[in-house]
């Protein structure tokens, strides 16, 4: 059981474009199990951590997400999320779980109005979630983004709120850690990068870690947050969980 | 009257008379004929009180048609063969919309009469005596400069709302529209409106049962009985008539079809990146008096059934993110108020 492998289920929207990607840092890169979930799917049992991928999923038609929130796995994702099933949602994976009301908030075109594709720094602001527990707390990564739509807002209150409860997970910052409106590519509320839901076992982020999870790639930071999930899953089978 | 009616216009079937303006504008007298015509003019007759029943016929119609939604030139029956309508500029481009394969189409097609087509089948025709009027597509409409493409949007949409409205009513009284002809008008505002008439000189109705013909054909194919026949669709269509009018207002399918025009723009606490950055471009072409840009969607809904509350949840649930953004949803009922009294 311990040995066992982690299992992650790669949803396929029509329009994902990083599901290979995450599916081969996943499988290849970790050496975990990997499975592509179809969206018409409504079955995630036996999984571990559901990854909803990076791309453009229904061509960002109507707003970003908006679309592949009505998927019928949809449901079943919420379902997961809701009896504790890890939950991560890269960019558009994001942004459809905040069109799905799994996290605050919503997406506004960037402030620059251009589509951002370059390397940003974020930093741990939560060490203690599922997904960066193997990070150290402030522990700056750099971690490539690549979005027109990651400009996070939410109305008022609600960051004040999110940050009392550790919920802001990743922050943009400087190479040095600071969180300057130059560091912030997007002109999101409070230099947001990722939020966790209540639970702490949702979390959504803009940055691409399956893009940086080898040397060749330039960084291996993204590594952590796959290897992070990847120890919080070890540890709950040998405390005797389901191993969710 | 003070000078004598001026005659407009003499076709084949109807004389049309110009009339005093009404309310709603410029308005004309159509006088229905009893004289025949098939095959572009080279086979020429008299029907006997043909004229009646066709103006009578295209009166009931009408009045179902605007019921449910479709506008149409009809203002009302003066006499059993005169009919008050509205003046409107006839779009040169007819109309045929096909259930079951008949007439030209069987020929065309090589399908025996009565087989039923899986789907109706809209046809255009350039409306030209000198020439036969012509089968022509949208291509020619557009290239010919006939109509614009919205309008001939709008005439291929109503024509088939006349085909499930006609189609089903007559079901009811045991006659199958096997196809028929429109003709539409635009009105001095711009709007799409059906004209001409709707009659056994422009439909082809089978009986249900016997598939016997009650239309036109009759005439064309010399097989007798044509007065019979015309007089047999108006009996049963003024009979099913006043069921429909009783049911006038809620639209005989129950539905009442129409339109949202719903506007998502970004909330007035949210900052617009694309507004403003269309705002800077404003300002540096010189438009110094624009103070704000807020950038949004229209989304229009063409809807089989009206529903505000619906409207509203699909906004909420889908077309908008009330979390950014607000909507505003505008209705517009294809079929409001039932035909107002007296309009004649």
């Amino acid at each position: 059981m311990l040995t066992q492998a982690v299992r992650f289920g790669v949803i396929v929207f029509p329009g994902s474009n990083c599901d290979s990607d995450c599916h081969h840092v996943i499988s290849r890169v970790l050496g975990q199990k990997a499975v592509y979930v179809w969206h018409k799917e409504t079955c995630l049992d036996g999984l571990d951590c559901v990854v909803l991928p990076g791309g453009f999923s229904y061509g960002d038609y109507l707003r970003t997400g908006a679309i592949a929130r009505f998927s019928p796995v949809m449901d079943a994702v919420a379902d997961f999320a809701a009896r504790g099933g890890l939950v991560l949602g890269i960019c558009n994976g994001f942004q459809i779980l905040l069109e799905a009301g799994l996290l605050p908030g919503a997406m506004l075109r960037n402030r620059c109005l251009q589509f951002r594709c370059h390397w940003t720094h974020v930093r741990v602001d939560n060490a203690g979630t599922p997904f960066t527990r193997l990070c150290r707390p402030g522990q700056v990564l750099r971690i490539p983004i690549a979005h027109a739509e990651g400009n996070w807002t939410a109305p008022p209150g609600v960051l004040e709120d999110l940050e009392r409860r550790g919920r802001v997970v990743l922050r943009y910052v400087d190479r040095d850690g600071r969180a300057t409106p130059e560091a912030n590519p997007n002109g999101s509320l409070g230099s947001v990068a990722g939020i966790v839901n209540e639970g702490g076992n949702v979390l959504g982020l803009m940055p691409h870690p399956e893009r940086c999870a080898e040397e060749l790639l330039g960084s291996t930071d993204g590594r952590l947050i796959f290897e992070s999930v990847v120890a919080h899953v070890r540890e709950l089978r040998a405390a005797g969980g389901e191993g969710r | 009257m003070n000078q004598p009616p001026r005659k407009l216009h003499e076709g084949k079937a109807k004389i049309v008379w110009e009339a005093p303006a009404g309310p709603e504008g410029p308005r004309c007298l159509v006088e229905f004929k009893d004289e025949a015509t098939a095959f572009d003019g080279r086979k020429r007759g008299r029907i006997g009180g043909k004229g009646r029943v066709c103006n009578l016929l295209s009166a009931v119609f009408f009045e179902l048609l605007e019921r449910e939604g479709v506008p149409t030139h009809y203002l009302g029956t003066p006499s059993d063969r005169e009919m008050l309508v509205r003046r409107v500029d006839i779009i040169p481009v007819e109309v045929v919309v096909r259930n079951v394969a008949a007439g030209s189409l069987a020929k065309r097609l090589g399908l025996e009469e009565g087989t039923p087509l899986p789907r109706p089948v809209l046809e255009l025709y350039y409306k030209s005596d000198p020439l036969g009027d012509p089968m022509v597509n949208r291509h020619h409409v557009r290239a010919m400069g006939w109509a614009s493409d919205e309008e001939m949007d709008r005439v291929e949409a109503l024509a088939l709302r006349v085909n499930e409205v006609l189609g089903r009513a007559l079901e009811r009284c045991n006659l199958r529209l096997i196809d028929f002809k429109l003709e539409f008008g635009r009105a001095p505002d711009g709007s799409v409106l059906l004209a001409d008439e709707i009659s056994p000189d422009t439909c082809r109705f089978w009986d249900v049962a016997t598939g016997e013909r009650l239309d036109k054909d009759r005439f064309r194919r010399d097989l007798g009985g044509v007065e019979e026949a015309y007089e047999e669709v108006l009996r049963r269509v003024t009979e099913a008539a006043e069921t429909w009018k009783a049911e006038r207002g809620t639209c005989t399918s129950g539905h009442r079809p129409g339109r949202a025009r719903v506007h998502v723009t970004l909330k007035k606490t949210v900052l617009d990146p694309q507004g403003q950055a269309v705002l800077g471009s404003l300002r540096t072409m010189g438009y110094a008096e624009v103070r704000d840009v807020r950038v949004g969607k229209l989304i229009i809904l063409e809807l089989d059934d009206v529903a505000p509350e619906r409207v509203e949840e699909m906004c909420r649930r889908l077309l908008a993110n009330p979390v950014i953004e607000d909507f505003t949803v505008e209705i517009e009922d294809d079929c409001p108020s039932p035909r107002k009294e007296g309009a004649c």
